[in-house]
């Protein structure tokens, strides 16, 4: 088990060196000198020369390299041009509502897409097996900001259900809680058809192997069987899957709390990018890519804690 | 989004299911597929009006006219009009083809890049571990990312959601057209054309790649879908097309400002991107059911 948690650690450190060159390469490509941005609009162009040499922007490209590997180990990523205040301050502060959102969408859409694959697998063939496929192939095609705008007009504006605009304080409050309900059905709506999709294909597969034969056989009923011995088996891969789409669930909402106005990282990178906020924007991709790579990571571990097979290979 | 989109269910090629499109038995077995059929018309149908544009639009796409601002469906204006008066006819059917050229031009760029660096991972093994790794790291990122980091470079607009469209799709073509032509690689024609002496360059491009092309032609019909929705995400959150540029996702952000008294602004562009990106997924579907019949569970 700890050499499987090594290994997958040792094959991530050149993707995320990977990620660290573009991150640097981002800020190198942009056209805005940082040595300018610290100094600030009323500098002489000794004070820029002095700060450049002091932030080491003449040296040769692979030392500031080192120079910026240090710098983001100490969780230094510059100030954003626009507030002046430090990248790190302003990401630490979107984290949170971002993972907030994060679960809040999975921790309905995940339970209801399995309910609904596993209903479809079991009924294959029929009306409600082609209906839910319908439904999961339309909510693939469907364009996120849509779903998320019908919800605000009908559910926010007209019925007045839920707010639709920001994030309302902890979920622990009401206020919290009020706030995330359109924002996470949104971002959760989308989420439903693949992992449908997913469970179906993955127990149909297992449907057909031999201890679910014999479970029938021995006389189990066909409920025990499905859920007991079926399921159980089946969400293995589901589960891999699912940490597979956390990528499209981070693209979705980029868009979600764009729409909502949610205080996260997406929208903060989207911002950012907009306003030309150079060291603000290359903060909030890394942190974006980074914790995409910590979900892989522990996605992977989490499947090898679940399937011995995986641990033998 | 998204990748952002979902990424379609795995196409995994099979002998059979290499080289062939073009037999007749498979058009066919497609034909008989009711909702694929629909699907085709429809695109054909959507695509004609895309190239079409410039000469059928009953009005100028961008021409403003204050008086008419927001006024609901009429009989001089069919889906009536945006925030400026411009209308929305003439809009939509710009905005397919700037949306459908971006979405296009991305899968043919992206697709061949990552058709040629499949082939090159499948024919030369000495390729394979560096083509292989740089495919599977590009492949783990959500592609949104990609959009990010080039818009942060290269600003927003249309020519840089383009060239983030265009890198999210190589890898997963690199991967299914490796796949494929490993299959390839394994018949005995390809033996025979090494045993001849025919030169590397002609043996991927006169036999590798025309028996790998239906595998990644199905995979190009879905990948398109998905690349159509990203690009619309993308322009919603205003890093693609800028206005006053038609493209439906801009036009469906466009109208968020009028959502509660005009609806239709928003609505009308948003529609069209869903049932642009379900044609792509359910003709991609069905293709890859008749071409691998063993995946249609």
């Amino acid at each position: 088990m700890l050499q499987h948690i090594a290994h997958r650690l040792l094959i991530s450190i050149p993707v995320l060196i990977g990620v660290l060159l573009v991150g640097f390469l981002l800020l190198q490509v942009v056209p805005t000198d940082p040595a300018t941005v610290v100094a600030g609009p009323t500098a002489t162009h000794v004070e820029i020369e002095a700060i450049r040499e002091a932030m080491g922007l003449n040296e040769p490209i692979y030392v500031q390299f080192g120079i910026y590997l240090t710098r983001v180990l100490q969780g230094d990523l510059g100030r954003s041009m626009i507030s002046n205040s430090p990248v790190v301050t302003e990401l630490a502060n979107t984290v949170g509502p971002t993972i907030e959102l994060m679960l809040a969408s999975l921790i309905w859409a995940v339970p209801l897409g399995i309910v609904l694959g596993t209903l479809a697998a079991v009924r294959r063939g029929r009306m409600s097996d082609r209906i839910i496929m319908a439904v999961s192939v339309a909510g693939v095609s469907m364009p996120i900001f849509w779903f998320g705008l019908m919800l605000i007009q009908y559910v926010g504006f007209h019925w007045q259900l839920f707010p639709f605009q920001g994030r309302g304080g902890p979920l622990w409050t009401l206020s919290g809680l009020d706030h995330i309900v359109l924002p996470a059905l949104t971002l959760g709506g989308v989420f439903i058809g693949p992992v449908a999709r997913m469970t179906r294909t993955s127990l149909l597969e297992v449907l057909g192997s031999d201890f679910v034969r014999t479970a029938r056989a021995k006389g189990v009923s066909e409920r025990r069987v499905v859920v007991s011995h079926a399921l159980r088996n089946s969400l293995i891969p589901v589960v891999t899957l699912i940490g597979l789409q956390i990528g499209f669930l981070l693209g979705g909402a980029v868009v979600t709390e764009t729409l909502f106005a949610w205080p996260g990282v997406g929208r903060l990178a989207v911002g950012a990018i907009t306003s030309a906020d150079y060291a603000l924007a290359q903060g909030a991709i890394l942190v974006l890519a980074l914790s995409f790579l910590l979900v892989n990571l522990l996605v992977d571990v989490l499947y090898a804690v679940l399937d011995p097979r995986v641990r033998a290979r | 989004m998204t990748e952002t989109s979902a990424t379609p269910a795995p196409f995994l090629p099979n002998q059979a299911a290499t080289g062939r499109l073009l037999r007749p038995s498979i058009w066919r077995k497609l034909s008989r597929d009711k909702a694929a059929m629909l699907a085709a018309v429809f695109l054909v149908v959507v695509v004609a009006l895309g190239v079409l544009a410039p000469w059928i639009t009953p009005y100028d796409p961008y021409d403003n006219n204050l008086r008419n601002m927001l006024k609901p469906p009429s009989a001089a204006f069919w889906l009536g009009n945006d925030g400026l008066g411009r209308d929305m006819v003439s809009r939509l059917l710009f905005g397919i083809r700037t949306t459908l050229t971006m979405g296009i031009i991305a899968v043919a760029a992206g697709g061949s890049i990552g058709a040629v660096l499949g082939l090159l991972a499948a024919y030369f093994r000495r390729l394979e571990g560096p083509i292989m790794r740089v495919v599977d790291v590009l492949l783990s990122f959500p592609s949104i990312l990609f959009g990010l980091a080039i818009a942060a470079v290269l600003g927003a607009g249309t020519f840089s959601i383009t060239i983030a469209l265009t890198v999210a799709a190589v890898p997963a073509i690199a991967r299914i057209t490796r796949a494929a032509a490993l299959v390839v690689m394994q018949q005995e024609y390809i033996s025979a054309c090494r045993a001849i002496g025919m030169s590397d360059g002609r043996i991927i491009f006169r036999h590798l790649l025309p028996n790998c092309a239906s595998t990644i032609f199905v995979y190009l019909t879905l990948q398109l879908g998905q690349t159509i929705l990203l690009g619309a995400a993308l322009s919603f959150i205003g890093l693609g097309a800028q206005p006053p540029t038609a493209e439906l996702g801009t036009m469906a952000a466009d109208g968020r400002n009028f959502l509660f008294f005009a609806p239709h602004v928003s609505t009308i562009p948003s529609f069209a991107i869903f049932l642009i990106v379900l044609a792509f997924n359910v003709l991609g579907d069905a293709l890859r059911d008749v071409l691998d019949p063993r995946l249609r569970q």
